[in-house]
C-alpha cells in the first residue's frame, strides 16, 4: 500500500504544489510592490515605459519563459557552478516571472480603480502616504488583490512549457532540495499521454487531470467569489451612495428636498 | 476683536496649467463657521483642497500664493508644514460618506492608530467622546463592533465628522456635507456643525443657500476662480 502510494501520483501531487508555493512565495512581493509602485509612486513619463514592458512579458509565450529558465541554468552551470542543471529553484523562479505580470496587474489595477474620496480618507486623516498604502488601501483591496494571486496560482498549476524545460522529469520523487529535480502533475499527465505503457498507467493519468482539474476549479470559484465580495464592497462606496446623491440633485421636485429646503429657511 | 485663523493672499492654483482659481485672497475667522458658496466647477473643493494640501496626491497641479495658518499664535505657510502635521491641524470631511471597511469603533480611533496612541483606556474614552460630539453615541453605543458600512448614509457621515474631530483639529474643511443625504440626516449633520461652532474653524463648503444662512457666520462667494465676501 506504502509503495502504491509512494510511485503513484503523489510525488507528483506534492511536486506541484511545493511548486506553486516557492513561486508564489518569490513573485507576490515583488509583484505587489510592483503594483503599488506603478499605482501610486511612479512618475507619469515613466509609466508607460513600464506598461509597455509589462505588456511584452505578458506577452511572452511560456515556452519561451522556459527556454530563458533553460538558458539561465546552462549559463549558472558554466560560470558558477558545475553542479546547477535544470531544478526546481529554476523551475520556480521561471514561472515566477511568468505570474507576475498577472500579480503586478491587479494590484495596480485596483489601486488605480478606487475612487478619489476613497484613496484620500487615510491621508486626510494625516496618514503618510506608506500609511494610507498599508492601512488602508490594500486591505481595501485585499479581496481583488488575493484574487489575482490566486489566478496566478492556478497558472503555475497548470504550466507545463517552463517546467518542461527547467527541471521536471517523469519519475523523481518528491524534491528533497531547491537544487533537485522533482515531478509535477502537468508535466505527468503529459509524459502519460504520449507514452503510457498499459492501461493501468492510463487510467493514473486520468487521475492525474481530474486531480488537476480540481485544484483550477478550486482556485477559480475562489477567485471568483473573492472578487465578487470586492464587488459588492466597492458598489457600497462608488454606486450607492452617489446614486442617491445624484437623485437629490438631479431632481428639485424631489419632497425631501423641499423638505429640506424649507426647514432650513425657517 | 476676533482673531483670523486663515489668511490667503494671491492663491493662484493650476491643473495642467490651466488657471482654477485666480488670485484669490481673503481670511477665515477662527473657531466660527465659514461657509463657500458658488455654482458648480468654480473650484470650491479645490480651495478645500490646498489648505490641507490634498491636491499633492493629484498630478498635473500647482499652486501659487500665500496660504497661511494659525498655529500657537504664529502664521505659518501650510506649504512650510509638514504634510502630516497639517493635515491633523486641519481636518476633512468629504462629500460622500467614506467610513473604511472595519468596525464604527476602529473607524473613530483610526487617526489615533495613525499617531502612534496606543494607550487603551484613552482611545476607548476618546472615541465616546467624539462619538457623543458627534450625536451618533446614543445611536451605536450598542454595537461598536459592528461594520461602520452598514449604519446609514447620514449616520456614516456623522461618523466621519466624529473620526475627523478626534485629534482635535483646529480647523476643519467640510465638503457639502450634506449632499448625499435625505432632509432629516442634512437637518442633523447642520445640528452638528453648529454644536462644533466654538471648538474648533469650521469651513463648510455648500451649495444650499439656505443652510448657509442657517448656520454660517460668515458667507464667502467664489466667483469665476475670485473669492469675494
Amino acid at each position: 500500500m506504502r509503495k502504491e502510494v509512494v510511485d503513484g501520483l503523489f510525488p507528483a501531487i506534492a511536486g506541484t504544489l511545493l511548486l506553486i508555493l516557492t513561486s508564489i512565495i518569490w513573485a507576490i512581493p515583488i509583484g505587489v510592490a510592483s503594483g503599488i509602485y506603478l499605482a501610486e509612486y511612479c512618475n507619469l513619463k515613466w509609466k508607460p515605459v513600464f506598461n509597455f514592458l509589462l505588456d511584452l512579458l505578458a506577452g511572452i509565450p511560456s515556452i519561451l519563459v522556459g527556454l530563458f529558465g533553460f538558458a539561465v541554468s546552462v549559463f549558472l552551470h558554466k560560470h558558477l557552478s558545475e553542479h546547477i542543471y535544470p531544478c526546481f529553484l529554476i523551475s520556480t523562479l521561471a514561472l515566477a516571472c511568468l505570474v507576475l505580470p498577472y500579480i503586478i496587474r491587479t494590484t495596480e489595477q485596483s489601486l488605480v480603480d478606487l475612487p478619489f474620496f476613497v484613496k484620500t480618507t487615510g491621508l486626510a486623516l494625516g496618514a503618510s502616504r506608506l500609511q494610507n498604502i498599508l492601512l488602508i488601501l490594500i486591505p481595501y483591496n485585499l479581496s481583488r488583490i488575493i484574487s489575482g494571486i490566486i489566478l496566478a496560482i492556478g497558472r503555475c498549476a497548470e504550466d507545463t512549457a517552463v517546467i518542461m524545460l527547467t527541471g521536471v522529469v517523469a519519475m523523481a520523487g518528491i524534491p528533497n532540495s531547491l537544487l533537485s529535480q522533482y515531478e509535477a502533475l502537468p508535466f505527468y499527465i503529459f509524459y502519460i499521454s504520449s507514452d503510457y505503457n498499459s492501461q493501468e498507467e492510463l487510467m493514473k493519468g486520468f487521475g492525474a487531470c481530474i486531480i488537476l482539474l480540481s485544484i483550477c476549479v478550486f482556485l477559480f470559484t475562489l477567485s471568483h467569489l473573492l472578487k465578487r465580495k470586492a464587488a459588492i464592497r466597492f458598489a457600497i462606496h462608488t454606486l450607492i451612495l452617489p446614486e442617491r446623491k445624484v437623485m437629490f440633485r438631479q431632481n428639485p421636485n424631489i419632497e425631501t428636498r423641499n423638505k429640506f429646503e424649507y426647514q432650513m429657511t425657517k | 476683536m476676533k482673531k483670523i485663523k486663515i489668511r490667503i493672499e494671491g492663491l493662484n492654483f493650476f491643473y495642467k496649467k490651466k488657471p482654477v482659481l485666480k488670485g484669490l485672497k481673503g481670511e477665515v475667522e477662527e473657531k466660527a463657521i465659514t461657509t463657500i458658496i458658488g455654482p458648480s466647477g468654480v473650484g470650491k473643493t479645490t480651495f478645500l483642497m490646498v489648505l490641507n494640501r490634498l491636491y499633492e496626491s493629484i498630478p498635473g497641479c500647482m499652486v501659487e500664493g500665500k496660504v497661511e495658518i494659525e498655529l500657537n499664535d504664529r502664521y505659518i505657510d501650510v506649504h512650510r508644514l509638514p504634510v502630516t502635521t497639517l493635515r491633523k491641524k486641519v481636518g476633512m470631511v468629504f462629500q460622500v460618506p467614506n467610513p473604511l471597511p472595519m468596525s464604527i469603533f476602529k473607524n473613530v480611533a483610526f487617526p489615533m492608530r495613525l499617531s502612534g496612541i496606543k494607550d487603551k483606556k484613552s482611545i476607548k474614552d476618546k472615541v465616546k467622546q467624539s462619538l457623543k460630539d458627534a450625536f451618533l453615541w446614543d445611536e451605536v453605543k450598542d454595537r461598536l463592533n459592528d461594520s461602520a458600512l452598514e449604519l446609514s448614509g447620514g449616520q456614516q457621515q456623522r461618523l466621519c465628522i466624529a473620526r475627523a474631530m478626534i485629534m482635535q483639529p483646529e480647523v476643519l474643511l467640510l465638503d457639502e456635507p450634506t449632499s448625499s443625504l435625505d432632509m432629516e440626516a442634512a437637518l442633523k449633520i447642520a445640528e452638528l456643525l453648529k454644536s462644533l461652532r466654538g471648538k474648533c474653524t469650521l469651513i463648510v463648503v455648500s451649495h444650499y443657500t439656505s443652510l448657509t444662512r442657517r448656520i454660517s457666520d460668515s458667507v464667502l462667494t467664489l466667483k469665476d476662480g475670485c473669492l469675494e465676501i
